[in-house]
């Protein structure tokens, strides 16, 4: 299915360029990794919406990237019966921009040469409830961000992300790896936990986690950690570790990193950041059970 | 699938050997696999052109392994590869 047409009635009208009609004069700039980002052209519904989300992330200083908000026709936009739906945006990328669409959703990232992002939604129409937009927003927060670390030589991961000693351990892998149960036992031994779902890992390396929905609550995405390990989870009756090469290291990376690692123009150098950022940083493949066994076995600092 | 069929891989399979052994990234399904450093090879081999025989052919010169058992595994593999859609 070529691009848009899982969620668009006209995706040949894509929005060629970042314009329209913003929905109101409201602006706000978020403290999230790689950023200041700031976000033009809310409304007043649109950024208390925001605000309940990212509320204690709010700054008050000049953005880095900008995204302007623009209203969107409900019409243009497909209706979906989202009983049982795996939902999952939809991408066209270009060397200078990235197109996106999704549930009432189109966005632009564009370099020129500076990133800038478009967001163009109908939630807050009559036809679209304003409580869409929470989930719209993060959803191309989400995207803005991967590709924002993806520039500044960094990366957005999935993975739980533990504090021990000051450093942080990244469990990585796929749905169903495990993140959460790691993530869990992390708590139960007292120990901190930045994300179960999705972390920045900037250059150091070091890793913060994000505050995007995991089952946990919201990761604080301003302290930052040396990252001592990567452990690739597989879960097992028994607590192994086995070291890890540079290639399962950095494909172990890749194939955890949302959206960049499908881009036709950015995976390579995808792959390249990854291989600088790992060197000289132990990589594991991490048997556990639940048990508990793997606390035992980590690599200390 | 025989010495003279040739495969290449498929527009959606990029890969970049690392250590010897290959990074493959399907971006279709953004599936990432590693493969061996003999895998690796004949990635490189397949380039569309060349048949599988001439992959024989170099992989012979270049590892000290028994001919007919080399075609046989190189036959299998391109197999596999392709019945992954990695090659086709």
């Amino acid at each position: 299915m070529s691009f848009g047409h899982g969620f668009l009635r006209n995706p040949d009208l894509f929005p060629a360029r970042p314009a329209g009609e913003p929905w109101g004069d409201r602006e706000l700039v978020l403290d999230l990794p790689g950023g200041p980002y700031g976000f033009s052209g809310l409304s007043a519904d649109q950024e208390e919406a925001a605000l309940a989300r990212f509320g204690d992330l709010r700054l008050d200083s000049e953005p880095a990237v900008a995204t302007t908000v623009f209203r969107a026709a409900a019409e243009d936009f497909l209706e979906i019966d989202t009983r049982g739906w795996e939902y999952a945006l939809d991408f066209d990328s270009g060397p200078s921009s990235v197109r996106l669409a999704g549930l009432d959703l189109t966005g632009r990232l564009d370099w020129r040469p500076a990133l800038r992002g478009a967001l163009w939604t109908p939630a807050g129409s009559a036809l679209v409830p304003e409580d869409r937009f929470p989930g719209i927003f993060e959803n191309f927060c989400r995207v803005l961000v991967a590709y924002r670390l993806h520039e500044l030589g960094g990366a957005v991961v999935h993975g739980a992300a533990v504090v021990d000693g000051g450093e942080a351990l990244l469990f990585a892998g796929p749905s169903g790896a495990g993140k959460s149960t790691v993530a869990r036992m992390a708590l139960e031994r007292g120990m901190t936990v930045l994300s179960d779902d999705l972390n920045a890992l900037l250059p150091g390396p070091v890793l913060c986690g994000l505050p995007f929905t995991g089952d946990l609550d919201k990761a604080d995405s301003r302290a930052r950690y040396p990252l001592r390990a990567l452990l690739r989870l597989e879960k097992d009756t028994d607590d192994r570790l086995r070291p890890l090469g540079r290639a399962e290291t950095a494909a172990c990376l890749l194939a955890c990193s949302p959206f960049v690692n499908a881009d036709p123009d950015r995976h390579a150098a995808l792959l390249s950041t990854y291989l600088g950022l790992m060197e000289g940083v132990p990589a594991y493949a991490l048997r556990f059970s639940l048990a508990g066994g793997m606390w035992g076995i980590l690599p200390e600092a | 699938m025989n010495e003279d069929t040739v495969l290449k891989p498929a527009p959606d399979v990029r890969f970049r050997i690392v250590d010897g052994e290959a990074v493959v990234v399907r971006q279709r399904s953004s599936e990432v696999l590693v493969m061996s450093e003999v895998a690796a090879r004949i990635l490189t081999l397949a380039d569309g052109v060349r048949p599988i025989g001439a992959w024989v052919e170099t992989l012979a010169a270049e590892y000290e392994v028994d001919r007919a058992t080399l075609e046989q595994d190189v036959l299998r593999f391109a197999a596999e590869l392709a019945a992954e859609g990695i090659l086709e």
